[in-house]
């Protein structure tokens, strides 16, 4: 519980100001994996705010923290869905991109469901990259 | 990020080798008289788009590549394509006829009527001819079974009737795309073909950010034989070029389009990896001693913010590197390496040949805003153009999965007295669209005059369909001389009208004054790159 509180306090921290140039264009580390637990305040689908894709804007004990949940269209592939109050448990890390700094989501978790929605090299996971093999042989014949 | 980003640029590459808001309906003009018609698309020419598909239940990444033959009439009297979706391949489709259009200014449909496992039905594209013996086009299609859309072109097939000698010497190739976990993957590389055997094969590979601490190649080796599963085999080869290879334990079918160039598709062990490989010529330099010269060059593909693009350009002067520009769409978040208004001029830049891999380099420097070196591995098809690989090393691997193409810049000072006349247009990559992000493919042909656009297209919004026959307009700014010495660079508003208007700016690097590259550097809507090529 400490720990985890400690991480919050960590990435929401991380949230607020601008990566030191050593971080700046870095890949996705495991080993820097946070998780922030809050509240929904705000979910976009589709936010002008970069980068581009899926946003939750969440309410946790150290404030609100935006964070990249990547292709609303996987989420909504996995009966995902968000709305304010939700209380979530995020996996994630703070990653330098170029001028500014996100909150990186790996996995999202509501309940019982989880969706990880990057890989452990931090790309955005697609549709494709969850189907199971029968999925996959039912494309055959598409042309 | 998504594949059709990386392979926008392997197709752009290899070359050289949504509208909302206000604003009133616009009514295209009628088709601007033109040296194009019917006849201009005469032959068989090789095609590939990369997208992607839905199906009814789900959205899936696609590649297709094949071949067609137009009868110089508006006909297509035969051809074969290949199709693999998230890794499932669907071989030796038939295509047994279709029609097509062309207009003189040559924009035009395409229909290919297929014969396909699951019964016949056909497919549709946009065209805009770049010549009698090439094109751009993206997948239209949206029936009530498949909609599909990707970028791609289309490319006359000489030197038949093929066999698997037909593919001789020295070739570099990008192949991009998904693993077979479907996560991101690039393979850039060479190989020597003959007789059907390949042997001298090099690759560097990104599989998932998964890079060597330095870039080095991998061995490998391959064959190139006739589909003995293929019902018509040994027709198709002979035909419309089409064979099946193994490269690096990887099974592909290919189409060769002549001796210079040979399209791949993989279709086995759950990967989706398509591109071109092209023939090397013996103009590359041997050594850094003999690289001087001005490239632009262009990379896209995946990051961990979805989609980036970098596009830029670097002047090579034995192994020095100077005036380098680089540009970074990463998911809507702008960035600029070097150049006026960026963070400051590179730093230990440099450039290198390998010794033992003819064409082989790597050119690599410093952004003093960023916390690690940009680094680019590259093969050259010719003193003047190649594909590149981004391998710039994060604290656990590559920052992104992308590569795209690098190619000569000649013929500036860029103005409007040599960037003029009619050119055909392309872009592919993700935006927002009607509350979601997807795919979007545009293709256009348009006049340049006085740097001032004016022409039609066609769009594809994956979540919105396609909206044929909009009108474009734009400027294009030439920033000084267009090479980055004065650091500038040049720019490229476009227009987009019909039912509405929109606006969207890029940055643009020009190779030449028939050829460029851009991606845009505005707004956090999108994350496109295309390329602008003169029509001959």
């Amino acid at each position: 519980m400490l720990l985890s509180a400690l991480a919050l306090c960590l990435s929401a921290a991380a949230q607020q100001s601008a990566p030191a140039v050593a971080q700046r264009l870095q890949s996705y580390d495991l080993s820097r994996e946070v998780f922030l637990v809050g509240a929904v305040v705000k979910f976009d689908p589709a936010s002008v705010t970069p980068p581009i894709g899926a946003h939750v804007l969440l309410q946790t004990p150290s404030g609100l923290v935006d964070v990249h949940l990547g292709n609303a269209q996987l989420l909504k592939a996995n009966h995902f869905e968000l709305n304010p109050g939700d209380n979530v448990r995020i996996v994630g890390e703070s990653l330098a991109s170029g001028d500014i700094t996100i909150f990186a989501a790996r996995i999202v978790q509501k309940g019982v469901q989880a969706v990880v929605v990057r890989n452990n090299k931090g790309f955005l996971v697609t549709s494709t990259s969850t189907m199971s093999q029968d999925q996959k042989d039912a494309l055959r014949g598409v042309r | 990020m998504k594949r059709f980003l990386l392979l926008l640029a392997s197709a752009a590459a290899l070359w050289t080798a949504a509208c909302n808001g206000g604003g009133g309906t616009a009514v295209p003009p009628p088709p601007p008289p033109g040296p194009f018609g019917l006849n201009s698309l005469n032959g068989t020419y090789s095609f590939v788009t990369n997208g992607e598909v839905f199906t009814g239940t789900v959205v899936t990444p696609l590649a297709r590549v094949g071949s067609f033959t137009a009868n110089g009439n508006g006909g297509i009297t035969g051809g074969v394509e290949d199709v693999n979706s998230a890794g499932a391949a669907s071989l030796a489709i038939p295509i047994t006829g279709g029609s097509y259009t062309v207009t003189g200014d040559g924009r035009g449909t395409l229909t290919l009527n297929l014969n396909s496992p699951s019964g016949a039905t056909s497919v549709n594209f946009g065209i805009v001819l770049t010549s009698n013996s090439d094109g751009l086009m993206i997948d239209e299609t949206s029936t009530n079974t498949q909609a599909s859309t990707g970028s791609g072109n289309f490319v006359l097939q000489t030197g038949g009737p093929f066999t698997v000698a037909s593919a001789a010497g020295p070739y570099v190739f990008d192949f991009s795309g998904l693993d077979d976990t479907g996560a991101p993957d690039s393979i850039v590389g060479e190989f020597n073909a003959s007789g059907g055997v390949i042997t001298a094969g090099v690759q560097d590979e990104n599989d998932n950010g998964n890079i060597p601490a330095t870039p080095t190649p991998v061995s490998f080796t391959g064959v190139l034989a006739a589909d003995s599963l293929d019902p018509n085999g040994a027709a198709d080869l002979s035909t419309f070029g089409r064979g099946v290879a193994s490269l690096n334990g990887i099974n592909y079918v290919f189409y060769l389009v002549g001796g210079n160039r040979i399209r791949f598709l993989s279709t086995s062990g759950g990967e989706m990896l398509a591109g071109d490989a092209v023939a090397q010529n013996n103009t590359i330099p041997a050594n850094t001693a003999a690289l001087n010269t001005s490239f632009v060059f262009i990379v896209s593909g995946a990051s961990g913010n979805g989609g980036v693009t970098r596009i830029g350009r670097f002047t090579a002067n034995g192994g020095s590197v100077t005036n380098v520009i680089l540009d970074t769409n990463n998911g809507g978040v702008f960035h600029l390496t070097g150049g006026s208004g960026g963070g400051g001029a590179v730093t230990a830049a440099s450039i290198t040949l390998d010794a033992v891999n003819p064409g082989r380099g790597v050119v690599t420097f410093k952004d003093p805003s960023l916390g690690v070196p940009f680094t680019f591995v590259f093969y050259l098809s010719s003193a003047s153009s190649a594909v590149i690989q981004d391998v710039s090393q994060g604290n656990q691997g590559a920052t992104d999965v992308a590569d795209g193409s690098l190619a000569a810049q000649t013929g500036g000072p860029f103005s409007s007295s040599n960037i003029s006349g009619t050119y055909a247009l392309n872009w592919s990559g993700l935006s927002l669209q009607n509350g979601a992000e997807d795919e979007e493919d545009f293709v256009a042909q348009a006049k340049i005059s006085s740097l001032s656009l004016t022409g039609a297209g066609d769009i594809f919004q994956f979540q919105n369909g396609v909206i044929p026959d909009i009108v474009v307009g734009g400027t294009i700014t030439a920033g000084g001389d267009g090479t980055g010495s004065g650091g500038q660079r040049n720019t490229m508003s476009v227009n987009l009208t019909k039912n509405g208007s929109s606006t969207v700016n890029f940055v643009v690097y020009v190779a030449n004054p028939g050829l460029a590259f851009f991606a845009n550097n505005q707004g956090t809507t999108r994350v496109v790159a295309g390329i602008l090529k003169l029509q001959q």
